[in-house]
C-alpha cells in the first residue's frame, strides 16, 4: 500500500470509526432488536428467574399444580456446607463443626424446628436472639432471589424439595423467566394491528400533503421573490427563512400561541363572534391544516432557497430577449424560469420525501399524533410505541420492527437517489497519483 | 543537466495515452513539447515531475534514476498554467515555500530569495499577496519559487496561456532570458508553435502520444518529416494540394494544371498519388513555377497582406506579400511558386 | 427583476400570505416585554418581569436556566468542534486522496447523508442504555455529531473540490509531502468553508430536541430545548409571556448568527439540504 493511501485512510478513521458505532451498529441492532420482546417491563440486559408472589399467582392460572408452588412460597432451612461456612464465620469453628456433625444434611420445614435442634447442641450461643440468627443462616428461599441462570435457578428449586414433572419445570422456567427472548411476534403484529395501518395511511397522506405544499409553495415564493424589487425580495426571503432557522420547540410554541383556545386566533375573532376554540387540536381537519402548515412552512423555505438560487442562474439578458420577444410574465414563468428549476425540483421532491416520511419532531411537538391517533404518521407511532408511551409499557422490540421498516426504505431510496442524480459522474480520480 | 526519459509509457485506466515514448533533454537546453491539446504533452510533463506515474520506461536526471521517486525527492521546479501561487501567502513566503520546506536556515532563505527576486525583477513586490499581483508579476513569482531551488530541471506548463498578448510577448523573451541566465535545462509545454518557434532550442512534435519530429525549430520549419508538422508550424499556415506524378511533371486533381516539380517528381513512380505542401512565402508573383487563379480573400495585416487564391479545381494557395497592394479581390494572377522550397508528401503524410 | 411586470400585486399577495408568521414574530418580541394577552393587538404596560426566570432560584422540579444553557453551549459547541475537524480530513481524502475503497466511501457517505437517522434512535437509545452513557451529555453529543457527520463531509469535500489542483501539485515539486501540503497549503483555503460548516453544525445542535429529550432527559442533562418543552407541557395555564421570554432567550444566538453570517449559511443550506 502506498503513502498516500495510508494517508487517505488515517484521515478518514474517525469519520469510519464515528460512522460504524452510530450508522452501521444501529441498523444492526435495529434488525436484531426487532426479533426480542424487549420492552421496558423485561429491561434490556439478559434476564434473570425469579420467584414472586405475581409468578406464584400466574403459574396456578398456567396449570401448574398449587400444592407445589405453595411450597415454592414457603421458606426452608437446610443444612449445607454454605450455611456452616457463615455459621463458623459468626459464632466460631466449634458450632459450625457440631452442627455439621449432627444435623447435616437435615431439611426443616419451619425455623422453630430448628431453633429446637439447634439448642440440643452443646457449642451453641447463649443468647436466644444469637441463636435464631444462626437458625436464619441456613434458611433457603426461592421467593423474590434471583437466579442469574437456568440451571442455578433449577437448583435452587430443586433445594426446595419440590418434585417437578418436565411439563411443570416448562412451565415454572417460563414464569420465573424475566428478561427479554427471542420472537418473530412483532412482526406479526405489525401486520395485524389496525393501528399499524392507520399510522401507514397517515403517513402516505401527511408525505403527500406536505411534499406538494412544500414544492408548490417554495415554487410560489421563489418566483414571486424573484420578480419584486431587490429590497423587498430579500425582507420576504429573510421572513419566510424563519421557519427553518428557529429551533423547532420555539417554533411550535409560537403556533400553539396562535391556535390554542386561549390564543391569539381564538380571541381574535372571538371579536368577530366566533367562538374561542382550539384551532390545532379540535377536529381532525384542523390538525391536518396545522401540520401540514407547520412542515410546510419549513420545507417551502428549503425549497425557495433551491429554487432562488437555481433562478439567479437564468441570464439576465435571456429574461430581457424574451420580453423584446413579448412573452408576457405567465410566459416567462412557463418557458424560462420552470425549465431552469427542473432539477432542483426532482432533488427537493426525492429528498423531501424521505425525510417527510421519517421526521416526526414537528408532528410530536404540535399534535403528538392527536386528536386520538389521527395525525400519528409511522415515525411518530414508532416513537410512541418505544420511547415515549405514557399509558404503559415501552415496547423496545416492537418499534425496532417498525423502525425497521423505515430504515429499508430509508436504504432503499438512498441507493436510489445516488442513481437518479448520476453518482457515477461524480467520482472522479484524483489528479495526483501518489 | 541531461534529462533522459527512456521507452515511457502512461496509461489511464485501458487506455494507453503515451506508448514507449523516449526523449532526450541536453544540458541547459529549452526543449519545447509542441502539439494539439490531448497529444500527450501535458501528460509527459507530469511524469517528468512525478505527479503521475509511469506505467513503463524510465525517467534519469543525470545518471540518478528517478523512475519511483515521488515528486518531493525530484528536485523539479514548474511553473504552471495558472501560477499555482499559494494565495494565503506573500511573493516572499511563496519563494521561499520550498526553502522552508528543506528546513534551511532563515538568513540563507532570505539570501536565495532575494538572489532570485532580482533576477527576475519583483524586488519590490515581495510583500504584495498573490491577488495584489498582475498576471505577469505572478509568473515571474512563479517563476522564482521554481527557480529558487536549484532544480534539476524548469518545466514551464503553458506558461503564457493566461496572459495577454502584450504580456505574452515580454515574457516570451523574459522566460528565455532566465532560463538562459540560470543554464538550466527546461521543458516548455506548450500548443502555440509561435511561442515554442521562439523561445526553444529545440522543439519535439507530438501527435497521439507520439513524438513526431525533434529538431531545432528552424530546421523542423524547413524540413518537416509529416505533413502533419508542416501544418503545425507556421503562421498563416502552409496550403496542401493533391496530385499525382506524371513523368516528370505532377498533375493537379481534377484539373488540367500540370506543375514542372522534376525533382520531387522523380522520387515516385509514375502515377502515384502525392501531397505537395506551399508555403505562403514560397507562392509569390516573381517564383519560376507558374500557376493561375483568382483572388477569393484577401486580410489585411498591417505590415503585410495575405491572400488566398482558389485554382480552377478548387484547391486553395496561400500567400504572404509585404506590399501588394496593387491587387483586389476576384482579380485573375498568376503567380509562381519557388520550386526548390516546396515540400512533398506522400498519402500517408510522410515527407518524400 | 424585470421592470416591465408591476410588482406591487404581488408584494400585496405575498405580505398577505406571510401574514402569520409575521404576527407570530412580532407577538415573540412584544409579549416578553409587555402584558398583552393573545389576541389583544395593542400591547399594553412595559414589563421586564416575564425576564425573571434568568435570575429567579428554580422552582421546585425545574433546572437552573444558567446550568442549562451552558449544557446547551457545550452540546453545541463540542458537536461542533467534533463534526469540523472530523469533517476537516475525511472531506479531503474523500475528495483528494488515492486509497482503496475510494468509490466506496464517496458512495457511503452520501447514501448516509440521504439518510433518515430518525430511524435509528431506538437502537441508539438501547446501546447507550447498555454502555451507560445514556442520560448524559457526551452520549446526546455523540449521537448528534455522528448524526450531523454525513452533511458535514459532503460539505466539506465540496469546500475542498474548489481548490485548484495546481497548488497541490505545486506544493509536492516544491518538495512538501501530502500532510504538509494539506495542512499548509490547502487548510487555509478553506477556512470560509470550515467557518460556515463550524456555524451550521452549532446550530442544528442548539436547536436539536428529539435526541436530548430521548437520550438524556434527566434535570442534569438538560438543554434548553428540553427546558423549554417541558415548560411548555408542565403548565395547566399557559403563561405564553414567559415561555416566550424563555424561547426568544434560547433563539438569540441563532437569529444573530443568521443576521451576521446569512450568506455564509446559505452555501450550505443549498449544497446541504436536509428536512
Amino acid at each position: 500500500m502506498r503513502r498516500a493511501h495510508l494517508l487517505g485512510l488515517g484521515f478518514m478513521t474517525p469519520a469510519l470509526i464515528i460512522v460504524f458505532l452510530f450508522f452501521l451498529a444501529p441498523v444492526v441492532l435495529t434488525a436484531v432488536f426487532s426479533f426480542t420482546s424487549m420492552s421496558s417491563g423485561t429491561g434490556i440486559s439478559g434476564g434473570a428467574y425469579e420467584i414472586n408472589e405475581q409468578t406464584l399467582r400466574s403459574l396456578t392460572d398456567r396449570g401448574f399444580p398449587k400444592a407445589k408452588s405453595e411450597k415454592l412460597g414457603h421458606d426452608l432451612y437446610r443444612i449445607g456446607e454454605e450455611g456452616l461456612g457463615a455459621v463458623e464465620a459468626d459464632f466460631g469453628k466449634a458450632f459450625a463443626d457440631e452442627i455439621r456433625a449432627e444435623l447435616s444434611g437435615e431439611l426443616f420445614e419451619g425455623r422453630r424446628d430448628l431453633e429446637r435442634e439447634l439448642k440440643k447442641l452443646r457449642s451453641r450461643p447463649r443468647s436466644i436472639r444469637d441463636l435464631k440468627k444462626a437458625a436464619d443462616l441456613f434458611k433457603r428461599s426461592v421467593l423474590n432471589t434471583r437466579f442469574e441462570s437456568e440451571t442455578a435457578f433449577l437448583d435452587g428449586v430443586g433445594e426446595t424439595g419440590v418434585e417437578l414433572t418436565a411439563d411443570d419445570q416448562a412451565v415454572l422456567v417460563k414464569t420465573a423467566y424475566t428478561g427479554w427472548s427471542w420472537t418473530t411476534a412483532n412482526y406479526e403484529l405489525i401486520t395485524s394491528m389496525a393501528s399499524t395501518w392507520r399510522a401507514a395511511k397517515n403517513t402516505a397522506f401527511y408525505v403527500l400533503l406536505t411534499l406538494s405544499f412544500n414544492v408548490g409553495f417554495g415554487l410560489f415564493l421563489a418566483i414571486t421573490t424573484f420578480y419584486l424589487p431587490k429590497g423587498q425580495a430579500a425582507i420576504f426571503r429573510a421572513i419566510w427563512i424563519l421557519p427553518r432557522i428557529l429551533p423547532p420547540v420555539l417554533y411550535v410554541m409560537m403556533w400553539k400561541w396562535l391556535t390554542w383556545d386561549t390564543g391569539f386566533l381564538s380571541i381574535f375573532l372571538s371579536n368577530f363572534g366566533v367562538e374561542p376554540r382550539n384551532w390545532m387540536l379540535n377536529s381532525d381537519i384542523n390538525a391536518w391544516v396545522c401540520i401540514v402548515l407547520i412542515n410546510g412552512f419549513v420545507g417551502a423555505s428549503l425549497g425557495m432557497i433551491l429554487f432562488s438560487s437555481a433562478l439567479r442562474a437564468i441570464p439576465p439578458s435571456m429574461l430581457a430577449a424574451s420580453e423584446v420577444d413579448g412573452a408576457n410574465r405567465w410566459q416567462q414563468i412557463r418557458h424560462i424560469l420552470l425549465p431552469q428549476l427542473q432539477w432542483p425540483i426532482l432533488f427537493t421532491t426525492s429528498y423531501q420525501t424521505l425525510s417527510l416520511l421519517t421526521s416526526f419532531d414537528y408532528i410530536y411537538l404540535s399534535t403528538d399524533g392527536g386528536p386520538g391517533r389521527s395525525t400519528e404518521v409511522w415515525a411518530l407511532y414508532t416513537f410512541h410505541t418505544a420511547l415515549n408511551n405514557y399509558g404503559g409499557v415501552l415496547q423496545y422490540g416492537l418499534g425496532a420492527a417498525l423502525a425497521l421498516v423505515l430504515v429499508v426504505i430509508g436504504i432503499a431510496a438512498s441507493l436510489f437517489y445516488l442513481r437518479l442524480f448520476k453518482f457515477n459522474e461524480l467520482v472522479s480520480q484524483p489528479r495526483i497519483e501518489q | 543537466m541531461r534529462i533522459l526519459l527512456d521507452q515511457f509509457t502512461k496509461t489511464f485506466g485501458a487506455t494507453t495515452v503515451i506508448d514507449k515514448m523516449s526523449l532526450d533533454i541536453e544540458s541547459g537546453e529549452m526543449l519545447a513539447l509542441l502539439g494539439p491539446s490531448g497529444c500527450g504533452k501535458s501528460t509527459t510533463l507530469f511524469a517528468i515531475c512525478g505527479i503521475h506515474r509511469m506505467n513503463g520506461g524510465r525517467l534519469l536526471f543525470g545518471e540518478r534514476d528517478v523512475t519511483h521517486l515521488p515528486s518531493q525527492m525530484r528536485n523539479v521546479g514548474v511553473v504552471f498554467q495558472n501560477y499555482a501561487l499559494y494565495p494565503h501567502m506573500n511573493a516572499f513566503d511563496n519563494i521561499a515555500f520550498p526553502l522552508m520546506i528543506r528546513k534551511m536556515a532563515k538568513p540563507e532563505i532570505e539570501r536565495k530569495v532575494l538572489a532570485i527576486a532580482e533576477l527576475v525583477h519583483i524586488e519590490g513586490l515581495l510583500k504584495r499577496k498573490p491577488a495584489q499581483l498582475s498576471g505577469g508579476q505572478q509568473q515571474r513569482v512563479a517563476l522564482a519559487r521554481a527557480l529558487v531551488r536549484e532544480p534539476d530541471i524548469l518545466l514551464l506548463d503553458e506558461p503564457l496561456a493566461n496572459l495577454d498578448a502584450k504580456l505574452r510577448l515580454e515574457m516570451r523573451s523574459e522566460i528565455r532570458r532566465i532560463q538562459q541566465e540560470t543554464g538550466i535545462s527546461a521543458v516548455l509545454v506548450t500548443h502555440d508553435q509561435v511561442e515554442a518557434m521562439s523561445m526553444a532550442d529545440r522543439i519535439a512534435i507530438m501527435d497521439q502520444g507520439q513524438i513526431v519530429q525533434l529538431a531545432a525549430p528552424k530546421d523542423m520549419y524547413d524540413e518537416p518529416v509529416t505533413d502533419f508538422v508542416a501544418s503545425f508550424l507556421g503562421n498563416p499556415p502552409i496550403a496542401f494540394l493533391q496530385g499525382t506524378v506524371e513523368g516528370k511533371t505532377i498533375r493537379l486533381e481534377n484539373s488540367d494544371i500540370v506543375l514542372p516539380l522534376d525533382a520531387q517528381a522523380a522520387k515516385q513512380g509514375n502515377g502515384t498519388p502525392i501531397r505537395i505542401g506551399v508555403r505562403p512565402e514560397h507562392f509569390q508573383p516573381e517564383h519560376p513555377v507558374k500557376i493561375s487563379g483568382k483572388i477569393s480573400f484577401i486580410e489585411e495585416q498591417g505590415r503585410e497582406e495575405l491572400f488566398d487564391v482558389t485554382l480552377s479545381n478548387g484547391m486553395r494557395l496561400r500567400s504572404v506579400q509585404a506590399n501588394g497592394g496593387a491587387f483586389r479581390l476576384g482579380d485573375e494572377v498568376s503567380w509562381g511558386l519557388a520550386a526548390d522550397k516546396v515540400l512533398t508528401f506522400d498519402p500517408s503524410g510522410r515527407r518524400i | 427583476m424585470s421592470s416591465n411586470f408591476r410588482s406591487w400585486p404581488m408584494t400585496l399577495l405575498l405580505g398577505f400570505l406571510s401574514l402569520p408568521i409575521i404576527v407570530m414574530m412580532v407577538y415573540l418580541f412584544v409579549d416578553t416585554v409587555t402584558d398583552t394577552t393573545a389576541g389583544s393587538l395593542i400591547p399594553d404596560r412595559f414589563t421586564l418581569e416575564h425576564w425573571r426566570f434568568l435570575f429567579d432560584a428554580p422552582q421546585a422540579g425545574r433546572s437552573n436556566i444558567w446550568s442549562v444553557t451552558l449544557n446547551t453551549f457545550i452540546f453545541a459547541c463540542s458537536t461542533s468542534a467534533i463534526v469540523v475537524m472530523t469533517s476537516l480530513t475525511s472531506g479531503y481524502a474523500l475528495s483528494r486522496l488515492n486509497m482503496p475503497y475510494r468509490r466506496l466511501l464517496l458512495g457511503g457517505v452520501l447514501t448516509l447523508h440521504a439518510f433518515p437517522t430518525v430511524t435509528l434512535i431506538i437502537s441508539i437509545f438501547l446501546m447507550l442504555q447498555m454502555t451507560g452513557l445514556y442520560n448524559s451529555l457526551l452520549g446526546v453529543i455523540l449521537v448528534k455529531t455522528a448524526l450531523e457527520l454525513p452533511l458535514g463531509i459532503w460539505v466539506m469535500k465540496g469546500f475542498y473540490d474548489t481548490v485548484p489542483w495546481e497548488i497541490e501539485m505545486a506544493g509536492l515539486t516544491d518538495g512538501a509531502s501530502r500532510f504538509t501540503v494539506w495542512r499548509r497549503l490547502v487548510l487555509p483555503q478553506v477556512h470560509p468553508g470550515l467557518a460556515a460548516l463550524g456555524l451550521f453544525s452549532f446550530l442544528a445542535a442548539w436547536s436539536e430536541y428529539i435526541l436530548p429529550q430521548v437520550l438524556a432527559p434527566d434535570g442534569a442533562s438538560q438543554v434548553l430545548a428540553t427546558y423549554l418543552q417541558n415548560l411548555i407541557k408542565d403548565d395547566r395555564a399557559p403563561d405564553f409571556n414567559m415561555f416566550k421570554s424563555v424561547g426568544l432567550f434560547y433563539a438569540m444566538p441563532v437569529m444573530i448568527i443568521y443576521l451576521i453570517f446569512n450568506q455564509k449559511l446559505m452555501n450550505i443550506y443549498g449544497g446541504g439540504t436536509k428536512g
